[in-house]
């Protein structure tokens, strides 16, 4: 049975993405020209964003690789190398109709055969989450230059979701497909069709990328140059930012406290939307396979013993809202949030958090403690400590005595995720662009993989959910896959394997001069083309 | 001939050195009753002034800075003087045993020495801690690890000297053992240097401590004042006094400790006797 004829028209407009939601910016006319200076910390390993995740890697080469979608606030896709496309009503087919006329900036016309080289050849082997992506893609047919098909094993509604210049780059393929994918040269040299060109990377100093004078969105990039430095001192990177030497640092370059020190100066903007897509969550993560926490109601408790808002206020100074559960609140635009959830975010939570312990058989002691546990501290700075610090008086107070524990970033990550020593542990993960890219890691019971970092730490997993997340991570219908969530969200909820504490907003720095940084989902893992300085 | 105490007491920087260690050894034996509260309890606004309830305000979290800055008192001078006893205790052995035997043993023992000795003492300090993991009694042993080289090589000078003494002599000929003569004859009479080496060393210590602290990589439960100046250093332009207080706090604590040792140094010294 074919089903190519059958294309459901489930398609956005063609070519008329560009700018379309330029709305939110100034009714200003855009100006021509000026150089945007950009604050990355810390400095690179590579440009090949490729082969890296690294945060460093893709503020930087998302400004010279396009990917075939765009991403609006509402995470909804937007036409870019990609003008159009079609899923088949399977869900197995996706096709998409390429811009013509695009060219890499080497001059060589980007058509089909680089889509499927990119996809096939390079993300699908060693993206590091394109592995994942991309892993019912069975091949990429390329029937004329202009036309690209996806053909999947499987229906993957998420890898619509991932196809930005930041996650899934399309390189050129006559350059690319010489020699070992994992050493090219062109790596630190990268060539795309984004609207800003690589010059050099003084290594130390800064990488300079100039404007694409044949980008092809008509009339863009308005800026002439994007520099982006590497400042190894948080005090420098603060004062070029008030000095005016800086205009935009993102991502935790700055420190919370020295954004909210440059918010009250007169030329700085702080710009708090641009998580959408990342959807960072700091969570407790529970060893569900170990006494006390294999106990359901324990790990109620301490959900219930948090007090969000205090966390929120007073450790990352005010950049976050409350988390609810497994799902960021960011994708409520798609309607895979649901905040018909137990909630833990409750007035008298430290009283219910007493009465659960007492249920589940640790009645305080003579000195007014139940038990004890050991709090590994997520090593990364200053606000994971304050937290821990929280933490240990917030428990205190339901007669939980927790004792701190800090080590390397290497030791801890073999603790959680190898040797599984660990009672309860501080953590962020990051959601993505997909409940299936960035949630299903931590709740789903296949991603119980010893070794592997940043997955299934707290060994839980529950028959339901893993069934709602495999019927949701092949559902091409938004309704269906929008109640699969809601009760994976309320079964996950509900067990607490982890205590979900906040979504943190990464606050953007921005110098006032420059208009329309942040338009996307993508933080500063964007290409600025619509970005202009007054 | 002016005795030992007389020397000692009658120097006015010796008295003022004596009177903050004395009344810091007075907080950290009373702090539980001055502050009888945790000092890293949550027990007001985060980010208060100064005021009547909380006479040195609060810090970010809420928590007590008064409370905090006796409390770490304990803490700060615990960990150095452990420390710096383990450092003595341990450059004494190396220093003796390498000074009364001489020969290969010397030169294997110093050798020992100068390798710990050519080691950055704060980066080893560091790195100590990013192996054993922070905690206060790592924090012990790696303070005691980085000092002990110089309190050795002091030690091992002063057993060269004294034990070419006739007294040494005699008690050889009255047949007394090694550990004897190490014990009862040589070490006694190096000990005015080794105090004043070692007073010294528990400044060194506390600034070691307190910059680890600093760095985060102090004991995570124990509340100390470079824990608090770490912690406090990102508010220092809203709330300037949680940096400042535990700063003086140190400054003053190891200028009391130097002027003491100096004062040891030209009381033990004999050459100054008479000056």
């Amino acid at each position: 049975m074919r089903f190519v004829g059958r294309f459901a028209i489930a398609v956005l407009a063609v070519g008329v993405g560009i700018g379309a939601f330029a709305a939110a910016g100034p009714a200003v006319a855009q100006k021509r020209g000026g150089t945007l200076v950009q604050v990355t910390q810390p400095e690179p390993p590579t440009l090949g964003s490729y082969i890296s995740t690294a945060s460093p890697v893709g503020q930087v080469a998302a400004k010279v690789y396009d990917g075939l979608l765009e991403y609006g606030f509402d995470l909804k896709p937007i036409p870019s190398l990609a003008q159009s496309w079609t899923i088949a009503d399977d869900g197995r087919t996706i096709t998409f109709r390429l811009r013509p006329g695009v060219k890499f900036h080497d001059g060589r016309p980007f058509t089909s055969a680089d889509v499927q080289f990119s996809v096939m050849e390079v993300l699908k082997k060693v993206h590091p989450r394109g592995i994942n992506t991309f892993a019912e893609v069975t091949a990429v047919e390329t029937p004329d230059p202009m036309t690209a098909v996806f053909r999947l094993a499987k229906p993957a509604p998420y890898i619509m979701s991932a196809l930005s210049g930041y996650e899934s780059p399309m390189l050129p393929k006559h350059i690319f497909e010489q020699g070992d994918i994992r050493t090219h040269q062109n790596a630190n040299n990268p060539i795309g069709t984004g609207p800003f060109k690589f010059v050099e990377w003084r290594r130390g100093e800064f990488v300079r990328l100039d404007r694409n004078p044949d980008y092809w969105k008509p009339g863009l990039p308005y800026l002439d140059r994007v520099v982006v430095r590497f400042i190894g001192d948080t005090a420098t990177r603060a004062a070029a930012l008030e000095k005016g030497d800086a205009h935009v640092a993102g991502l935790g370059a700055v420190p919370y406290n020295d954004v909210k020190r440059l918010e009250r100066l007169p030329n700085i903007q702080i710009e708090t939307r641009g998580s959408e897509m990342l959807s960072p969550v700091v969570e407790l993560m529970f060893n569900t396979r170990k006494a006390p926490f294999d106990n359901p109601k324990v790990r109620q408790a301490i959900s219930y013993a948090i007090d969000r808002k205090f966390v929120i206020d007073n450790i990352w100074f005010g950049f976050g809202r409350p988390a609810t559960g497994p799902i960021s609140s960011n994708f409520a635009p798609t309607g895979l949030y649901s905040a018909n959830v137990a909630n833990y975010n409750v007035p008298d939570g430290v009283e219910r958090a007493n009465r659960l312990l007492d249920e589940a058989g640790f009645p305080r002691r003579a000195d007014g403690t139940r038990f004890e546990i050991v709090h590994d501290i997520t090593p990364y700075g200053e606000e994971w400590r304050r937290f821990g610090e929280y933490t240990q008086q917030a428990l205190a107070r339901i007669g939980i005595r927790a004792t701190t524990r800090y080590e390397d970033v290497a030791t801890w990550l073999k603790r959680t995720y190898t040797d599984y020593d660990f009672d309860m542990t501080s953590n962020w993960l990051f959601n993505l662009a997909d409940p299936v890219l960035g949630v299903h890691r931590a709740v789903h019971s296949r991603f119980i993989r010893q070794g592997t970092v940043f997955v299934n730490g707290a060994r839980w997993g529950d028959a339901r959910a893993d069934e709602l997340m495999d019927l949701a991570t092949v559902e091409t219908d938004a309704t269906r896959r929008a109640a699969q969530y809601a009760e994976v969200q309320k079964i996950v909820a509900e067990a607490a394997p982890l205590a979900w504490v906040l979504e943190v907003n990464f606050p953007t720095v921005i110098d006032r001069r420059f208009r329309d940084v942040i338009v996307s989902p993508l933080n500063i893992f964007t290409n600025f083309d619509r970005a202009w300085r007054e | 001939m002016k005795t030992f105490t007389s020397r000692f007491l009658g120097n006015p920087r010796v008295y003022l050195g004596l009177i903050w260690l004395g009344s810091l050894l007075f907080v950290a034996l009373t702090a539980d009753f001055l502050a009888p509260v945790d000092p890293f309890a949550i027990v007001g606004r985060p980010m208060s002034n100064p005021s009547a309830a909380f006479p040195l305000g609060t810090d970010s979290l809420g928590r007590d800075v008064l409370a905090g800055l006796l409390h770490g008192t304990r803490a700060t001078l615990l960990i150095a003087v452990l420390a710096t006893l383990a450092a003595v205790a341990f450059g004494t052995f190396v220093g003796a045993v390498a000074g009364y035997y001489g020969r290969l043993i010397d030169d294997a023992l110093m050798r020992f020495t100068e390798f710990f000795q050519t080691i950055p003492s704060f980066l080893f300090a560091i790195v100590l801690i990013a192996v054993l993991s922070p905690s206060a009694a790592n924090v012990v042993i790696a303070i005691a690890t980085v000092s002990w080289p110089p309190i050795a090589r002091v030690v091992r000078g002063e057993v060269l000297t004294v034990k070419s003494r006739e007294f040494v002599q005699a008690a050889v000929v009255a047949g007394q053992g090694d550990a004897a003569i190490l014990l009862k004859q040589i070490l006694p009479n190096t000990l005015s240097p080794l105090i004043v080496t070692g007073s010294l060393l528990v400044a060194t210590a506390i600034l070691v401590e307190s910059a680890l602290s600093f760095l985060g990589l102090g004991a995570p439960d124990v509340m100390s004042w470079g824990f608090m100046i770490g912690a406090g250093r990102s508010f220092m332009r809203e709330a300037w006094w949680l940096v400042t207080v535990p700063g003086i706090a140190i400054l003053l604590t190891v200028l009391a400790i130097n002027m003491i040792g100096e004062g040891l140094n030209d009381a033990l010294n004999p050459r100054l006797a008479d000056l």
